[in-house]
């Protein structure tokens, strides 16, 4: 007996030492990518694509002037496509908490019979590919004028957040006390002003949440960008691939712009992982 | 807060002219004060986000399966009803058939893939450390990448003559200027290893939450009985974790299903055709080739395959989501 335990913990230093080892190679070797990206962005001209890689270079932020001044040949700045990509993502959160805080707050209501199947199709509505989306709405916004334009991006994005925005909420509103909307109805007050006045202020970090989630997966989109946008309204992903015709082999440029566009979300996400992992899971795992 | 005021009201004066929806004015008559005394009040708070919803997928999906019959191009004005002609194609052309066939493999590797190696990292990972916490942070880093850029600094890091993966191969004796996406088999392996470099850290950041909400107390009971560590993995961590690997599953299948930005950037479906998933096929037929019709009847097929998916997501998310079980 005292020989198994012996060599059963013997066993688990042993498969601990491998897990762990296991863990941190694959962080570090997933480290490289991003590394290779802002090591690059900060090379001087002329060594960013040198063979064998230059190690021993004095930093710069010239790259970065560079992508983010406009004019010079250039039919746009970067920073116009920061913009663009700001602006798309603030708008489609905005629409997406407007229209998702009383979809949620109706799902909870409990003599409204339809919430169960109604819960059920918002949910499903996301294995809706964008890919089956992505014709009907290029079509529908030709016909209605809003090619590259910012609604014909946010409204798309809105929708495709919505689950994830109606179920963070709706499970947030049923996890308060329900004694609290009772005594405000006890009180007289309507259920507009219970969803303004007692849970609204309640569910103000789920908001923020389902907020920045949106923002995260609304930035980050390339499909609907690339297929809706020509000029007006690109998104600074879409303007990425096309800097890598532009600038051919001029990779300083190209890594300072991706920099530019990875570096505020990478922040918002790893401030609110706990909180992205949960709300990518619907709320399913907490 | 201004912001969500301003289109309710404006929904609710819809209704004005009913009795106003508090107590105020219903008074004394109301029998039942607490439950919501005006039927369609939950509608109206759902109406538009309903509306946003069914705008971008019911409209488009009644959309294709009406474009599906017809020949219509974006550029060349209205066409008209062709039968099954366009279903005739998706089904029978052989490079349709490939793309099916092919995005299902990618699936059904990547996710497995990427399932087996996430769990492999959420065991080391759960445990409460301060080196985990700094672990987890990094863990999260290639998950919150923007695709695109993902893509395309892959596509630099791979590059024959510029590369840093060309190079430091060339340095441990593989042969100089090799050109991974090239050829089909290494731009598959490309293709597999840059989803699971995004997309296993979401898994194993999925499971360490549920192994880190799993009662000590069974393990305790086990150890103290003599159970070995793999009987212990086996009989009591893994049935516990079932839940959550089906969740991860699920959500990774939908998500992978998905997939565009990283194909679409790095190989554009080459060499040849080797790796044009359905997604870049639908893109390339209808927004490339503005052959609506047939872009459509691809659209209905996959619809349709994707839609066999919707019970178990509901089942899997819908039990562990919802308080009120569904």
């Amino acid at each position: 007996m005292s020989t198994t335990s012996s060599t059963s913990r013997g066993g688990t230093v042993a498969r601990v030492i491998i897990g762990r080892t296991f863990l941190w190679t694959w962080l570090l070797i997933g480290l490289v990518p991003l590394l290779f990206m802002f090591i690059t962005s900060i090379k001087p001209a002329g060594i960013a694509n040198q063979i064998p890689p230059a190690w021993i270079f004095q930093p710069t932020l010239d790259n970065y002037a560079s992508v983010l001044s406009a004019g010079d040949g250039k039919s746009e700045s970067f920073g116009q496509l920061l913009t663009n990509s700001a602006i798309v993502s603030l708008g489609a959160t905005a629409l997406a908490i407007v229209v998702g805080v009383p979809a949620a707050y109706a799902l909870t209501m409990r003599d409204f019979r339809a919430r169960k199947g109604l819960s059920s199709w918002i949910l499903s509505t996301y294995m809706f590919p964008p890919i089956v989306a992505v014709i009907p709405v290029f079509v529908f916004a030709g016909k209605l004028g809003l090619m590259d334009t910012y609604p014909a991006l946010i409204i798309p994005y809105a929708a495709f957040n919505l689950p994830i925005v109606v179920w963070i909420l709706r499970s947030s509103i049923l996890q308060l006390p329900y004694e609290i909307q009772e005594a405000a109805m006890v009180d007289g007050a309507s259920t507009w002003e219970v969803l303004r006045r007692i849970i609204w202020p309640l569910l103000v970090p789920s908001v923020a949440t389902a907020a920045v989630l949106t923002i995260v997966l609304s930035w980050n989109e390339f499909l609907f960008a690339l297929s809706l946008t020509r000029s007006g309204a690109k998104t600074a992903p879409v303007g990425l691939q096309q800097f890598t015709g532009m600038y051919g082999t001029d990779w300083g440029s190209i890594t300072a712009a991706a920099t530019l566009i990875v570096a505020p979300i990478l922040v918002l996400m790893v401030v609110l992982r706990r909180q992205m992992v949960a709300g990518l899971t619907f709320g399913a795992v907490k | 807060m201004k912001t969500t005021a301003a289109p309710l009201d404006a929904t609710l004066t819809v209704d004005a002219s009913r009795p106003a929806d508090s107590l105020a004015t219903a008074g004394p008559r109301d029998r039942k004060p607490l439950t919501w005394k005006k039927r369609s009040t939950p509608w109206v708070y759902m109406a538009p986000a309903m509306f946003v919803l069914l705008l971008m997928t019911v409209a488009p999906a009644i959309f294709i399966f009406y474009s599906a019959f017809r020949n219509d191009k974006i550029l060349g004005g209205v066409g008209k009803f062709v039968g099954l002609d366009n279903f005739i194609t998706a089904v029978t052309n052989a490079s349709v058939q490939h793309a099916f066939l092919i995005t299902f493999g990618f699936v059904a590797v990547a996710v497995i893939l990427e399932m087996i190696l996430g769990f492999a990292l959420a065991l080391p990972l759960a445990a409460q450390t301060r080196a985990n916490k700094v672990g987890a942070a990094l863990m999260l880093l290639p998950f919150a990448v923007t695709p695109a850029v993902a893509a395309m600094v892959f596509k630099q890091l791979l590059n024959p003559n510029y590369g840093w993966v060309g190079y430091y191969l060339g340095v441990f004796g593989f042969p100089k200027g090799i050109d991974l996406l090239g050829d089909p088999t290494s731009a598959w392996i490309v293709l597999v290893i840059l989803d699971m470099w995004q997309w296993t850290p979401f898994i194993a950041l999925i499971l360490m939450a549920g192994l880190q909400s799993l009662p000590g107390e069974p393990r305790e009971a086990a150890m103290v009985d003599g159970a070995t560590p793999w009987q212990m993995f086996r009989h009591i961590t893994f049935p516990a974790m079932v839940p959550f690997i089906a969740i991860a599953a699920v959500l990774r299948t939908i998500q992978a299903f998905k997939t565009f930005d990283s194909f679409k950037i790095l190989t554009g479906g080459g060499p040849g055709e080797s790796t044009e998933i359905i997604n870049l096929g639908i893109y390339r037929v209808g927004l490339q080739s503005f052959n609506v019709g047939l872009a459509c009847a691809l659209g209905v097929v996959f619809l349709i395959i994707l839609s066999l998916l919707i019970p178990f997501m509901l089942r899997i998310i819908g039990r562990r989501a919802d308080p009120e079980e569904m």
